[in-house]
């Protein structure tokens, strides 16, 4: 049982670290431009698909590398059409908008590439268990972790000791002032909303060598990724990751007593968290309130 | 913000807006009304085109309407042109697909009603249809009840009942792979009447169950339930999940090298599913309700197939194309056997309708059962090829084809109670 027990724990952070690779792009978003994206799901959907069709002419690394890009910009061209119009309006709107982006999202990748799931090669090399006693820790889960936790810690560094992250995280506290002092937000919510959609573009990448291709495979990802932002504390990067990490294994423990409350228990948690502690476990009080 | 919302001033833009919805609606308004023939037959489909099910209800709606162009080639049914009306009825929401049964049946008056792939949505679907005395053929959704304690005068099924999938293989499982079974099972109506289908066999032949993994639909991440499972230390991993779900447990049951030390196998297994999947994740035993290739010189299956391919880019037919395939041309058999449309004359003569060569596509005899108004079909059972033999589609080895009638429990057992209206 304490084997069962340990196996779930380590399981439960490796699908946990996934789950804040999401939910920090989401989190960005939701920090800048107080935007409820829902389609982060979508985005995610792209990047997988992308990587599916370069992978032939680039293979899986340079794909990994590519594809993210490519989401990344049409981020950008969606930002520039459509988002841009619903900063500082009621969130309301850019939920509606984002969860009808999600729909258009599904429906297109269906027309393209068909209902029915596509496989996605990974190399040999990841494909295998690393021992037989933890059959669990394949090649590709390490390999997962190990692209979220570099990702987390270079994004760190950009927010912490570059201009532009400097800016975002001034932005996330006080965006009027910023823009006082001359810096230029549109640009700034232009480039972070990049930054959010390149993470679920990369998500896209790593969960189809995982789980492969289908059009709905965002839906089941996004609510973890939402649930984490909720009880690691909105406007919190380190709140979000704890939070993700949390969830993975509240699922993963949940799931050896009492497998049909895997699910439940995120929402459990998140209940508890919002009765306890309604700012989140390192959220600031007041944010975007 | 609020004020804005609050205040509606008419300006220029709304109104040319305003105009071009106008305009437009004048254009699309003569299609709509064309499209509804008086005089033709009405087949309302009501299957899932997104979500979970879509590949599968997609494929379904296609073998309708190949059914339906061959039928309105010739003589439509008993001289009237075919209509077929398509409505998404979701993947997993009953709501959806209830309102879109009674618009099929109170709006659009279809004749037939047809669907679901979903279990719980094809029984939902079949209250609203039994209410409205309307026909109505399940062509995928797999549970028992539909033709066992829920069964319907109107009420006709295609593809197999959960217990009839247990039987095909369980005996083959059990002296091939051993006597200890733990199982992956979806939590919902087709996957709790499967297990018991299963256990039931099992038990019967001197087994014993180390688990039951009760996994919520649309499941990605397998990995809790299967490290429970190997801990069990079972002879077979029998894995009961379908669709997407199946995809991603095979996946990680190979990922994890599990199938290196445990058997894994199951029961119902779709080409879609297989082809979803990486070359290693396709292992184990398993039955096909209807496979492209079988015996050679089977009549009409190179032309359905044919078909299908100029259809689908290539694509070869799946058992889901054979389910809708069927539904239309047996609903149409009955008619022309009856001489009538009328549903009571009709559900008559389609109890005992025995399916000709071109529209059974295999080898076994294939008939409505006239006590609870299941086709007996064959099962296609064998193993799975991790590379097409042949053709690339090609991806399941048939060992046997066993008929229906073997694998049925009879009427009695299904507990069906049938009442024919007077």
């Amino acid at each position: 049982m304490l084997e069962l027990i340990f196996f779930n724990v380590t399981n439960g952070l490796i699908v946990g670290a996934f789950y804040a690779l999401m939910a920090i792009g989401l989190s960005l978003i939701l920090n800048l431009s107080g935007v409820i994206n829902f389609a982060h799901g979508g985005f995610l959907v792209i990047g997988g698909y992308l990587a599916y069709v370069l992978t032939p002419y680039i293979g899986f690394w340079g794909a990994l590398i590519v594809s993210p890009l490519l989401t990344a910009m049409i981020g950008i061209a969606v930002e520039w059409l459509l988002i841009r119009r619903l900063y500082g309006r009621d969130p309301l709107y850019g939920l509606l908008l984002t969860f009808g982006l999600a729909f258009i999202i599904e429906d297109g990748t269906r027309q393209i590439w068909g209902a029915n799931g596509l496989p996605v090669s990974v190399p040999a090399a990841l494909m295998s268990s690393l021992s037989s006693r933890f059959f669990f820790i394949t090649g590709y889960r390490m390999f997962m972790v190990a692209t979220v936790a570099i990702v987390v810690a270079l994004l760190f560094v950009l927010l912490r000791y570059t201009r532009v992250g400097v800016r975002i995280r001034a932005g996330t506290l006080d965006l009027e002032t910023v823009a006082a002092l001359g810096v230029n937000v549109r640009a700034l919510r232009s480039f972070n909303f990049a930054v959010g959609i390149f993470l679920a573009g990369l998500a896209g990448v790593l969960a189809g060598g995982q789980l492969g291709l289908e059009p709905t495979m965002g839906d089941g990802l996004l609510m973890p990724s939402f649930i984490a932002i909720i009880v690691g504390g909105v406007g919190s990067l380190t709140g979000t990751l704890v939070g993700g990490l949390l969830i993975g294994v509240a699922a993963g423990l949940t799931a050896v007593v009492f497998p049909s409350a895997s699910d439940a228990v995120m929402y459990v948690i998140m209940a508890i968290v919002l009765l306890v502690r309604p700012r989140g476990l390192f959220g600031e009080e007041g944010m975007l309130a | 913000m609020i004020e804005k919302l609050a205040g509606f001033t008419l300006d220029r833009r709304t109104f040319v807006k305003a105009g071009g919805i106008a305009a437009l609606s004048q254009v699309a308004a003569p299609f709509i009304i064309t499209a509804r023939g008086e005089t033709a037959f009405k087949i309302g489909v009501d299957e899932p085109l997104t979500g979970t099910y879509a590949a599968p209800g997609k494929n379904e709606v296609l073998g309708c309407q190949i059914a339906v162009d061959e039928l309105n080639a010739k003589n439509g049914i008993l001289g009237r042109k075919i209509e077929m009306l398509t409505e998404d009825s979701t993947s997993g929401d009953a709501g959806t697909a209830v309102q879109k049964a009674r618009k099929l049946i109170e709006r659009d008056n279809v004749n037939l009603l047809v669907g679901n792939v979903n279990s719980a949505l094809s029984q939902a679907m079949a209250q609203v249809s039994n209410e409205k005395g309307v026909m109505h053929i399940v062509p995928g959704g797999h549970t028992d009840p539909i033709t066992g304690t829920d069964c319907k005068w109107n009420v006709f099924r295609v593809c197999n009942t959960t217990r009839m999938e247990a039987n095909a293989v369980c005996s083959l499982l059990f002296k091939t792979y051993g006597k200890k079974w733990h199982f992956i099972t979806p939590d919902y109506a087709f996957g709790h009447t499967l297990f018991q289908g299963c256990e039931a066999d099992l038990k019967k032949l001197g087994g014993t169950v180390t688990g039951n993994e009760l996994t919520p639909l649309g499941t990605t991440d397998f990995s809790a339930y299967l490290i429970k499972a190997r801990a069990a230390n079972p002879d077979v991993l029998v894995v009961l999940v379908q669709g997407n779900d199946m995809v991603n447990c095979l996946k990680q049951i190979s990922q994890f090298g599990i199938d290196k030390q445990i058997h894994v196998a199951g029961t119902q297994q779709e080409l879609e599913a297989v082809e979803a999947m990486p070359p290693q994740a396709r292992v184990g035993v398993w039955m096909f309700e209807w496979y492209w290739k079988q015996a050679p010189g089977t009549p009409g299956l190179d032309a359905f197939i044919a078909t299908v391919r100029k259809r689908t880019g290539g694509k070869v037919p799946t058992a889901r194309h054979w389910f809708g395939y069927v539904t239309v041309h047996s609903y149409a058999l009955a008619c022309e056997k009856a001489k009538s449309t009328e549903g009571k004359t009709v559900a008559k003569a389609l109890g005992g309708l025995e399916l000709p060569p071109e529209v059974k596509l295999q080898p076994n005899k294939v008939y409505f059962r006239e006590g609870d108004h299941q086709l007996m079909l064959s099962a296609f059972v064998g193993e799975l090829l991790q590379k097409g033999d042949g053709d690339p589609e090609n991806l399941f080895k048939v060992n046997s084809i066993v008929s229906g009638d073997s694998i049925a429990p009879t009427v009695e057992e299904t507990g069906c109670k049938m009442q024919m209206p007077s």
